[in-house]
């Protein structure tokens, strides 16, 4: 056991596994992790309720899935002109999956669940002083979800399911203000504020014979709204009149997601996952801050974001070495929303690829632990047209997982 | 079953932490940056021959701070990459609050501004550029630091072209003559040292020239009534000389051109049409003004400031739009005393459109011989003329907005006519592309946002 641990660091220095596009943390399940994301069609626990609520009801039983994520994703940035390159000091982040599923006593067909999990939300935090530094200095985006759901199955071969979605979240922008103060110091900005946001999860689950399965579900847009938020200024006194602490709204849509998956399971030993993803980020048009109170300095911004709605393609494999323990591969392709001229300090988003693997092993009849890896590497080079800042982002994420499963 | 399970769990915990560990250094990416290159260029002697701009001269003084950040100083400080030494300078005490001196006045000495508070004669405080205390005397002019050399920034404030080869530019003896400047007197390695000849007692292997704004300057300031504008053939014959002297024993060079310096905010930021009347004043104006045989009529609102024009038939005139009203006009005379309504505002505050064609005519005739020089030469040609243009547009570096607005714009420093370290970076960076493009070097640019802007208090 601990030679083969040994062996998953010594990968975990080459280009290995994630999960993620745009501002979207997509670390869930740990089996489904390890096979490249993909849980549309291969259902196997409680993070169906997740990945398809139409399948969670062929899940065998009752069951409670915890698992956390830890990512540690680090980004750094050429500045092509100046050959100066400075590097975010982002703290590690922590998305958890709670999910439990549980038969309903009257009826073998319907369960109910629900899921809690953080699909998005991450801090960036760029070096002090750094070229970018009057368009971001700290971003911290948390939400949290709340998810209860309904799973029917309507026969051996048909199953569905709808979840209703209630997000909770705190968003904190930081970024300095090019006006000096006679000690030399810049002004600084910060905008903070609680945000909430509705949707819903709807999935449809088919086996038409043993081996084959497909799902095809869906993830309503949700809007996270700031109603109240609060923006304070650290200016120099003289010019403080133009930049007045005070309340801001503004808006940040997490795109619909429709995905389709295929599971085929050649053996009773492996398992193989195949979907397409299609991300409507086409939403996050604009990044809107309505101040309260506005001056001449103080203008309401709108700032162009243009996402494109994308696509995403995972695949990965499950191979039983003994009933015991799995061992999971999988690899991601994502596209990335951002086009060119857009990319931001906040997302230096690129086309990516994620590399994923896991372990599994039964301990038991009821509980089991699952890990997870995913490594992932994104390189973007642009010129972004409202600030103008120009150079390379290069960002590299690993996130080991571990989940803990009860199944009774 | 259970201790097992325990160990089993207890080592993976270990491994995990140690996984973290690992992750956290291996997940960093890393770049192969660029480096600079020098290409056909020789940094070991760099030095820089120009007048305010090239010396930093900034906020109404030379001080150590506008020095330290003039685009000449920021490029030398790129050139250390390719071997270049260190820039020096004639640099002021860091605790000097600035030496300048008003054209014409060789008397009085003339701190730098800061922006502060002030009130005016309506009781009315506001935030402008006001000058500091000065904390030096004339003595600092004659207190000569060329032992402290010699210095690779030759730049000279206030220095026209046909200045620079003038042998004794320094002694005071030649004041009579006007070409004494005070600012060369304090880093002139003799009495009779020439700025050329200081600049090629170097051997320098490489330079850069930026000359022919104060052969506009000068006059503009005074709006055309005092001093004149050096004639084109002159000026080609004066940047022909130095030039060739600078480039006799093989040095590379950069020119750099000379910007419509009508657009400087010295000369934009008071409004033709700032005189705003109500309706009452409106009529006590039309009352005096129409009886003469002036014409024109006042109405509520903005009106086109009164101006004193000898060329017009009753001396008087209204100003009109384009013409340009200077911002060492007494405001306060404008404010409470009927200056630009009943009282005409004096010639030499204003640039008629006539003075503005001929300083135009003059930059265009300049920059075509700055060029045409620049391209016999084999030198690399910086366009100034663009880059303060688009600095009058705007430009956004990094998040950064600036432009020519005074004060606000953060460009110019606070006479309205000198860059803020902000500006003179941006104008080293166009200095830098220009050098790399015609000698195949990759001189890195400097990171302008981290220059400052306008200081509030």
């Amino acid at each position: 056991m601990s030679i083969k641990t040994f062996q998953w660091l010594c990968l975990c220095a080459f280009p290995f596994l994630a999960n993620a596009q745009g501002y979207q943390v997509n670390l869930q399940g740990q089996k489904q992790q390890g096979m490249g994301g993909a849980g549309t069609a291969c259902i196997q626990d409680a993070a169906a309720l997740f990945f398809n609520p139409g399948g969670a009801a062929f899940v065998a039983g009752s069951a409670v899935n915890v698992g956390v994520t830890p990512t540690i994703a680090k980004a750094a940035f050429l500045d092509e002109r100046t050959y100066l390159t400075y590097e975010t000091k982002s703290p590690v982040s922590t998305p958890f999956a709670a999910y439990g599923l549980f038969a309903l006593k009257d009826s073998n067909n319907l369960k109910a669940g629900l899921a809690v999990y953080t699909p998005f939300g991450s801090t960036v935090q760029w070096e002090d002083n750094w070229a970018g530094r009057f368009a971001l200095t700290r971003l911290q985006l948390q939400a949290i979800f709340f998810q209860p759901t309904i799973s029917y199955q309507v026969n051996s071969k048909w199953g569905i399911g709808a979840g209703f979605v209630y997000s909770y979240g705190k968003v904190n922008l930081q970024k300095d203000i090019p006006l000096m103060d006679a000690n030399g110091q810049y002004g600084h900005a910060g905008l903070s504020g609680k945000a909430n946001g509705f949707g819903f999860n709807v999935g449809i689950y088919y086996k038409p014979v043993e081996k084959l399965s497909i799902g095809l579900t869906y993830r309503s847009k949700v809007n996270m709204e700031v109603k109240n938020g609060q923006a304070s200024f650290v200016v120099p006194a003289a010019v403080k009149d133009n930049f007045p602490d005070g309340k801001f709204k503004a808006s940040l849509p997490l795109p619909d997601i429709g995905t389709l998956g295929f599971g085929y399971k050649p053996n009773d030993r492996l398992d193989l996952a195949l979907e397409i993803n299609y991300a409507g980020w086409k939403a996050y048009d604009t990044l809107a801050f309505d101040y309260e109170v506005n001056t001449s300095s103080l203008l309401d911004t709108k700032s162009a974001r243009n996402y494109k709605n994308t696509f995403a393609f995972r695949g990965g494999a499950q191979y039983k070495i003994t009933p015991k323990f799995a061992a999971r591969l999988g690899l991601a392709y994502g596209l990335t929303p951002v086009q060119n001229g857009y990319v931001t300090p906040e997302t230096p988003d690129a086309n990516r690829i994620n590399y994923t693997a896991g372990l599994g092993y039964a301990f038991g009849k009821h509980f089991r632990a699952d890990a997870s890896f995913l490594f992932t590497h994104l390189e973007r080079k642009d010129t972004n047209l409202e600030t103008n800042l120009s150079g390379t982002f290069k960002t590299n994420a690993c996130a080991p997982g571990l989940s803990l499963s009860y199944q009774f | 079953m259970n201790h097992s399970l325990f160990t089993d769990l207890k080592l993976k915990l270990g491994f995990t932490s140690i996984a973290l560990i690992v992750l956290a250094v291996s997940c960093i990416p890393k770049f192969d940056a660029p480096e600079s290159a020098g290409g056909n260029i020789d940094a070991s002697r760099y030095v820089a021959v120009g007048s305010s701009m090239t010396a930093g001269f900034a906020d109404g003084a030379l001080y150590q701070e506008g020095q330290k950040n003039s685009f000449a100083a920021i490029i030398g400080e790129q050139l250390k990459a390719i071997g270049g030494g260190e820039f020096t300078a004639p640099y002021l005490p860091g605790s000097s609050a600035g030496i300048g001196i008003i054209p014409g006045n060789t008397v009085q000495v003339f701190a730098k501004f800061h922006l502060t508070y002030k009130t005016d004669c309506k009781n009315v405080s506001s935030l402008s550029p006001v000058r500091l205390a000065p904390t030096d005397n004339y003595a600092v002019f004659a207190a000569n630091v060329s032992g402290t050399g010699p210095f690779r920034n030759m730049g000279v404030p206030d220095a026209k072209s046909f200045h620079i080869a003038c042998a004794g530019y320094g002694d005071p003896a030649n004041v009579v003559s006007s070409y004494y400047n005070p600012f060369f007197q304090r880093m002139a390695s003799s009495a009779g040292a020439s700025v050329l000849s200081d600049a090629l007692a170097q051997n320098p292997t490489f330079f850069t020239l930026s000359l022919g704004i104060s052969d506009v300057l000068t006059y503009a300031l005074n709006g055309g009534e005092y001093d004149s504008i050096t004639n084109e053939a002159r000026f080609d014959a004066a940047i022909n000389q130095v030039v060739n002297q600078l480039c006799a024993n093989g040095a590379k060079g950069l020119i750099v051109n000379i910007p419509d310096i009508t657009q400087f905010p010295y000369f934009t930021t008071i409004p033709f049409n700032g005189l705003t009347l109500d309706q009452s004043q409106a009529a006590s104006l039309n009352s005096i003004y129409n009886p003469i045989g002036f014409d024109t009529v006042f109405a509520q609102g903005n009106n086109a400031f009164m101006i004193r024009d000898a060329a017009s038939p009753i001396g008087i005139r209204q100003i009109k739009e384009g013409e340009r009203i200077l911002l060492s006009t007494p405001l306060d005379s404008v404010k409470c005393y009927s200056m630009g309504s009943l009282l005409p505002i004096s010639q030499r505050y204003i640039l008629s459109l006539d003075e503005i064609a001929a300083i135009r005519n003059a930059i265009n005739a300049y920059n075509s011989r700055l060029l045409a020089i620049a391209q016999r030469k084999g030198l690399a040609y910086a366009d100034a003329y663009n880059f303060f243009n688009r600095l009058n547009a705007g430009v956004i570096y990094n998040g950064v907005s600036v432009n020519a607005q005074f004060v606000k714009g953060g460009a110019f420093s606070l006479d309205g006519l000198n860059l803020n370290p902000i500006g003179q970076a941006l104008l080293a960076n166009e200095c830098i592309k220009a050098i790399n493009s015609t000698y195949s070097s990759t001189i890195a640019e400097v990171e302008a946002s981290s220059y400052r802007g306008t200081v509030f208090p």
